[in-house]
């Protein structure tokens, strides 16, 4: 059901130093969202497509459909952000009603393409951690980068419980789709109720059956887990630092060009 | 047409079909890269007195008993996996619930901005709702200010002696509301309209996802409703062990 999850262990470059993944993509991301620019943003579009893609073997069509996910938000805002009600017309387009006029300017257009692109990359970004490290990976890095150790815990926790759950509401709604659960809005509706219901308090009784389990083997609080870690290559920092600086230099250039 | 001609029709239109598969409507999750960066670093402070607020709470009760921790663990795995599903609609696109409504009344707000925290991540990592430049934004929206109010009102409600399931119902529709308001707000906030400024912003906001929203507030209500009806008829003792039938 979460398909990311089950692309983050099948993809190629899932053995890369998980650390050198995390600081590629964060950093990167915060270059794209904090310059603003668009020669930045149209190369980190193209490197995480490219890496994630070809790279990593994720298909490339499911991949562009995940970039398609964000798109009915990134429409409906960039439309808030570039059409003007106003009574006087702006300079790129003006569509009279009544009164008012349904208007936008050259310097919004701009700045909504700007956002457009910047946002898509910073998704690429995303994905591009997303699809090539697995969640206890993600978990490994935060957990050296000192992230307070309860938080860890719980996230570890929740992320095995989410199989668990999604495992068990799975089961339910095939039981109610083959008893006619879904037959018209208001069965359906009723359906989902029970079965979030239920799933709580299957919910409860896994996790009442997993911490009778845990403590008869001396839980005291904390959990250990073994990682398997693999080392950083020099080669590939050195190109994650070369990316950075080639990203900066656009965004320099991109500054003084206009 | 010739083969070469077929093959690019054919390509176009695979590359439409993989665009035009109704994307998910979402709860107002703003996406990546949206907000500029004095934006995402703002929302993260005023977060974080919330969070500690919530570490604390979580820290203390662990402390009592071990069993805890596991209970919060589930619970924040309940709320991913209710986010996850996809909820009876009318219009044929999928859509989902929030959860925040369910989540305050069930484990209280403290907990829930912490738990809401986590799940905003899973949900950007495992779903691609949402992003980790605005996770402080949507933190706040979602995970804070939704369950606050969901909270209060409810709380309101039992005050005033008013039927419990109505007042479930306020307090999911109007937490749903408030959700979206808030985010609006960040949005307009973050991109302030060039005729009339953040206020002609706000507007043009609130409008816009008004459309998908209000529906989704109402259908959020009535499900949490529905879900409660069900726990109480067959979940007592799970239900103590939260805590939600004493308080």
């Amino acid at each position: 059901m979460l398909t990311i999850d089950k692309f983050s262990y099948l993809s190629k470059l899932r053995y890369i130093n998980a650390a050198e993944k995390f600081s590629f993509a964060v950093i990167t991301l915060i270059l794209c969202v904090v310059s603003r620019s668009v020669c930045a943003a149209a190369i980190t579009l193209f490197a995480a497509g490219f890496l994630t893609v070809y790279k990593g073997k994720i298909p490339l069509f499911r991949y562009l459909r995940y970039l398609a996910v964000p798109v009915v938000f990134l429409l409906f805002s960039t439309l808030a952000v570039f059409v003007n009600i106003s009574r006087t017309p702006l300079d790129l387009f003006a569509v009279p009603v009544g009164s008012f006029y349904l208007t936008g300017s050259r310097a919004a257009a701009a700045e909504g393409i700007r956002l457009i692109l910047t946002a898509l990359a910073g998704v690429s970004c995303l994905y591009f951690l997303a699809f090539n490290t697995p969640m206890p990976d993600i978990l490994n890095v935060l957990l050296k980068l000192h992230c307070p150790k309860l938080l860890i815990e719980l996230m570890l926790l929740i992320y095995r419980f989410i199989f668990l759950l999604l495992d068990i509401a799975s089961a339910l709604s095939c039981a109610q789709a083959s008893r006619l659960g879904n037959k018209d809005f208001r069965t359906s509706c009723r359906s989902f109720g029970s079965l979030l219901a239920v799933l709580l308090v299957l919910a409860m009784k896994r996790s009442n059956a997993l911490y009778d389990a845990m403590e008869s083997r001396c839980y005291d609080g904390t959990i250990r887990v073994l990682n398997e870690t693999y080392p950083p290559r020099a080669g590939e920092i050195a190109a994650i630092i070369g990316f950075e600086l080639l990203l900066a230099a656009a965004w320099l250039l991109e500054v003084y060009m206009l | 047409m010739t083969v070469k001609q077929r093959k690019i029709v054919l390509a176009s239109s695979i590359i439409a079909l993989s665009f035009g598969i109704v994307p998910t409507v979402s709860a107002m999750h703003i996406m990546e890269g949206f907000l500029p960066p004095s934006h995402c670093i703002l929302w993260g402070i005023l977060c974080i007195p919330f969070l500690i607020a919530g570490f604390f709470s979580i820290n203390r009760t662990r402390k009592e008993h071990r069993k805890t921790l596991l209970i919060f663990a589930m619970a924040g795995a309940y709320a991913f996996v209710l986010s996850a599903l996809k909820i009876p609609s009318v219009t044929g696109s999928s859509s989902h619930m929030t959860g925040t409504g369910l989540g305050a009344i069930l484990f209280g707000p403290a907990a829930v901005s912490i738990l809401g925290l986590i799940v905003l991540i899973f949900q950007a990592v495992l779903l691609a709702h949402g992003g980790l430049t605005t996770l402080g934004a949507n933190t706040f929206s979602m995970a804070i200010a939704g369950p606050l109010l969901t909270y209060g009102v409810y709380k309101l409600c039992q005050k005033m002696k008013m039927n419990r399931l109505v007042s479930i119902f306020l307090a999911a529709f109007l937490g749903d509301l408030f959700t979206y308001c808030v985010t609006s707000v960040q949005l307009a906030f973050s991109h302030p309209s060039e005729v009339g400024g953040m206020a002609a912003s706000l507007a043009k906001f609130l409008g816009i996802f008004a459309v998908t929203q209000i529906p989704l507030a109402v259908i959020e209500g009535i499900l949490t409703v529905i879900v409660i009806i069900g726990l109480e008829s067959y979940a007592k003792s799970e239900l103590k062990e939260l805590g939600y039938l004493s308080r």
